[in-house]
C-alpha cells in the first residue's frame, strides 16, 4: 500500500487546502466539506493510474494529509471515506459485469475464496476504462456535492411536523445555521418560542445574531443565561440542537455546554432532536470523548489581565465542543430522514465502506 | 470403505485439534474438524455430504458440554454448506471448493482475532489476553489490569498468569469487589462465549452483575470477540438459553462440586443494554448491528 506516492502536482493541489485548515481560514462545516469535495475532484482528475486499487491509495493519502492537517475536524475524514465508497462501489459494478461471482456479506467473507487482493492483481484497466471510471466517479462526487449543497432543505421539511404552535423550544447551539434555517421554515406554519442560550464565553456574538435573525422572522425568540437552562427545562417542549460530527455508536459532537442541556433534558424527560447532514456520519467510534474535544483560548474564561487572579488558579480551560453520549439523545433528523442514535450505525453503513474506516 | 474412514471420530478429532493448539478457540477447532471429516469420508452426492456434516455437528453438540460457541462455528459451517452447494454445477469443484474454503476460514478466523482493536477484566477470554497484549507490545500503551478471579471455574488466575509474564501489570481481585474497584476503572472488557441476536451476550458467570455495576457507575462496558461467535439466540433471560446447553451445565457442576448446598452455574447472559459497544473482526459495533450480520448469513 506504501508503495503508491503523490506526484508533486497533486501536493500542489492540497497545498493550499491544508495550510487553510491548519490556519482556520476554512471554517464552519458545510464550507470544509464542499472544499474538500471540489479538492479531491481535482486530485481524481490530475491522478493517473492504471488500476483502480491506486486510485483508492492516493485518496487515502490524501486523506491523511488532510485528516493531520485539522485532526479534530471529523468532517474531513468523512468527505474522503464517502469518495473512497464512490469509487468501491465503482469497481463493484464494473466487477460484477465481468464475472458472476457471488455477493458475500461481511461475516460470511470469512468462507468466500475470492479476497481482494487476488482482484487487485487481476484487474488493469485500459486508457478508455480509466478514462470513463474517471468521468463516473467524478460524477459521484458532483452528486454528493449537491446533496451536501443542499443539506438544509431535507432537513427543513420535517421542521413543520416536528414543531406543534404555542410549543416553547430550546435550543444551545446559536452557532448552528442548519438549526437557524430549521426554525425559520417552521415559522411559515406554525406559532412558537425559542429560548436561545447565551453560549458563554465563545459564541456570545454569534447567540446575539442568532437571535436576532430568529426576531426578523417574527419568531418570539428569548436569550437566556447559560445557567438557567434546568430552570426553565420544566417548561420546554423540546430541546433543538445542532451537531458538527455523529458517530457509528449515535453519539455526536456539539458545541460546548450542551452536554448540559442535555443532562437536564433527561433529568426532565424533554425529547432533544438532534440536526445533521448525512455528510457529518462518521464510520469511527468515540472510544475516548475526551480525545475529540477542541480547546479553545483560556482567555476568554479568565482574562489575562486579572493577572492576580490568574496567578491563584491552577488550570483554566476552554473547550469548544462536547461529546453527548447516544443515550441522551432521542432522534437524528437527517435530509434523509430521522432516525434514532441506535439506527446510526446502519446508515453509516450504507455510505461507507468498512475497508476505509482506517485511513493509514 | 477403508479401515480410516470406518475409525473417524468428530469429537477426538475435535478435542485433539483444541489439544493441539491452545490459542485455537472452540468454533474455529469445530469447523476445523468437519473439515477434516469431509476430506477422509470423500462423500459422493451432495445429499450425503449434508446428511454427513448434519449428523457429525449433532455428534459434537451433544458430545461437549457447554456448546454455545461451538453451535455457532458448526452453524456457520452447516449453512455454508446449504448456500454452495447449489451454487456450482458440477459436484466434484463444489466439494473441493469446499474443503478450499473450509481450510481458508480457519486460517482467516486465526488471523481475524490479531485485528481487533484499548481496563477491568472478567474471566479468562483469548480474545482479551491477545487485544491486551497487543496494545502493550505493538502500541506500547500502558495500563493497569484488574482481573476477577471467575469462581467456580478460577479462570481468572490463568488470565493473570499470562498478563504478568507479558510484563501487563495485573491484579486480581475476588468477583465480591467488582463494586469496590470500579470507580477507579476506565474500561471494562469482557470475552464472550457467544453474542445473542439483539446484541447481548453470553459469558462466563458473572459478566451479568459486572454489565449492571458498570451502566450504575457510567464506565464503558466493551465486549471482545469474534464474528464467528454470532450465534442466532434471543435470550430473554439467563435461565431462557436453551435446554441442552443448560442441562449440561447443571451435571458438570455436579461432578465439581460435592457440598450440595451450593448451587452454581458457569454461563449467563447480559443483556444487550448493558453492553457499550462490540469489539469485533468486523470493526466495533453497536450490541444493533449484530442482527444486522446475523440477517446477512442467515436470510438474504
Amino acid at each position: 500500500m506504501s508503495s503508491t506516492t503523490i506526484s508533486p502536482e497533486i501536493l500542489s493541489l492540497i497545498d493550499p487546502v491544508v495550510s487553510g485548515l491548519k490556519r482556520h481560514q476554512i471554517v464552519g462545516d458545510k464550507v470544509i466539506a464542499l472544499a474538500i469535495c471540489h479538492l479531491l475532484m481535482k486530485v481524481i482528475s490530475a491522478a493517473r493510474w492504471t488500476n483502480p486499487y491506486d486510485l483508492i491509495n492516493i485518496i487515502r493519502k490524501v486523506g491523511t494529509i488532510l485528516h493531520t492537517a485539522y485532526p479534530r475536524k471529523i468532517i474531513t475524514g468523512n468527505i474522503v471515506r464517502r469518495v473512497l465508497a464512490i469509487i468501491r462501489d465503482e469497481i463493484e459494478t464494473e466487477n460484477s459485469n465481468n464475472d458472476n461471482t457471488p455477493m458475500m456479506s461481511s461475516m460470511f467473507s470469512l468462507l468466500s475464496t475470492n479476497s481482494n487482493t487476488s482482484h487487485k492483481v487481476q484487474h488493469n484497466q485500459s486508457k478508455k476504462q480509466s478514462s470513463d471510471f474517471r468521468s463516473v466517479v467524478i460524477e459521484g462526487i458532483r452528486d454528493l456535492i449537491d446533496e451536501i449543497a443542499n443539506v438544509n432543505e431535507g432537513i427543513e421539511t420535517m421542521s413543520v411536523d416536528l414543531i406543534h404552535d404555542n410549543e416553547i423550544l430550546l435550543t444551545p447551539t446559536p452557532t448552528s445555521e442548519t438549526v437557524l434555517q430549521f426554525l425559520i421554515k417552521a415559522r411559515a406554519k406554525r406559532k412558537f418560542t425559542v429560548l436561545v442560550t447565551e453560549s458563554f464565553p465563545n459564541d456570545i456574538n454569534t447567540a446575539h445574531n442568532f437571535v436576532k435573525k430568529l426576531a426578523d422572522h417574527k419568531i418570539e425568540t428569548i436569550l437566556i443565561p447559560d445557567t438557567t437552562v434546568f430552570a426553565v427545562m420544566s417548561r420546554v417542549g423540546k430541546v433543538i440542537i445542532g451537531s458538527s460530527a455523529v458517530f457509528a455508536n449515535g453519539g455526536c459532537i456539539s458545541n460546548s455546554g450542551v452536554a448540559h442541556v442535555v443532562e437536564c433534558a433527561k433529568e426532565h424527560k424533554t425529547p432533544v432532536f438532534a440536526l445533521a447532514g448525512l455528510f457529518k456520519l462518521s464510520p469511527l467510534y468515540p472510544f475516548n470523548g475526551d480525545d475529540l474535544i477542541e480547546v479553545g483560548n483560556s482567555g476568554k474564561v479568565l482574562n489575562y489581565d486579572d493577572f492576580k487572579f490568574v496567578e491563584n488558579v491552577e488550570l483554566v480551560t476552554n473547550p469548544l465542543d462536547n461529546y453527548i453520549p447516544p443515550e441522551h439523545i432521542d432522534i437524528y433528523i437527517t435530509n434523509v430522514g430521522g432516525f434514532a442514535p441506535s439506527f446510526i450505525y446502519r446508515i453509516v453503513l450504507d455510505n461507507y465502506k468498512t475497508e476505509d474506516n482506517k485511513l493509514e | 470403505m477403508t479401515d480410516k474412514e470406518q475409525s473417524f471420530d468428530i469429537t477426538k478429532t475435535y478435542l485433539r485439534f483444541l489439544e493441539e493448539d491452545s490459542d485455537l478457540t472452540m468454533p474455529i477447532a469445530a469447523i476445523e474438524s468437519l473439515v477434516t471429516m469431509l476430506r477422509v469420508k470423500q462423500p459422493s452426492t451432495s445429499s450425503e455430504l449434508i446428511k454427513l456434516v448434519k449428523s457429525n455437528i449433532d455428534t459434537l453438540k451433544t458430545s461437549i458440554p457447554n456448546a454455545i460457541s461451538l453451535s455457532a462455528g458448526c452453524d456457520l459451517f452447516m449453512r455454508f454448506v446449504l448456500r454452495n452447494t447449489n451454487l456450482y454445477s458440477d459436484w466434484e469443484s463444489c466439494k473441493k471448493n469446499l474443503v478450499e474454503n473450509g481450510e481458508l476460514f480457519v486460517q482467516r478466523a486465526k488471523a481475524s482475532r490479531e485485528r481487533s482493536a484499548e481496563f477491568g477484566v472478567h474471566s479468562f477470554s483469548r480474545v482479551v489476553y491477545h487485544l491486551l497484549l497487543k496494545a502493550r507490545t505493538e502500541k506500547l500503551i500502558r495500563f493497569r489490569v484488574i482481573v476477577t478471579e471467575s469462581r467456580p471455574t478460577e479462570k481468572g488466575y490463568h488470565m493473570a498468569k499470562l498478563l504478568r509474564e507479558a510484563d501487563i501489570p495485573v491484579e486480581v481481585i475476588v468477583d465480591n469487589a467488582v463494586g469496590y474497584v470500579i470507580h477507579k476503572v476506565d474500561k471494562i472488557l469482557v470475552g464472550a462465549e457467544g453474542v445473542a441476536e439483539s446484541g447481548g451476550i453470553i459469558n462466563h458467570i458473572g459478566s451479568y452483575q459486572i454489565g449492571c455495576l458498570a451502566k450504575t457507575n457510567n464506565k464503558p462496558f466493551y465486549v471482545v470477540t469474534e464474528s464467528h461467535k454470532f450465534v442466532r439466540l434471543f435470550p430473554l433471560a439467563p435461565n431462557d438459553l436453551p435446554d441442552d446447553i443448560a442441562k449440561i451445565i447443571e451435571k458438570s457442576n455436579s461432578q465439581e462440586q460435592d457440598r450440595d448446598l451450593l448451587k452454581t452455574h458457569l454461563i449467563d447472559f447480559t443483556p444487550h443494554e448493558y453492553i457499550t459497544a462490540l469489539i469485533t473482526d468486523l470493526g466495533v459495533l453497536t450490541p444493533s448491528a449484530v442482527s444486522e450480520e446475523l440477517i446477512k448469513v442467515w436470510y438474504d
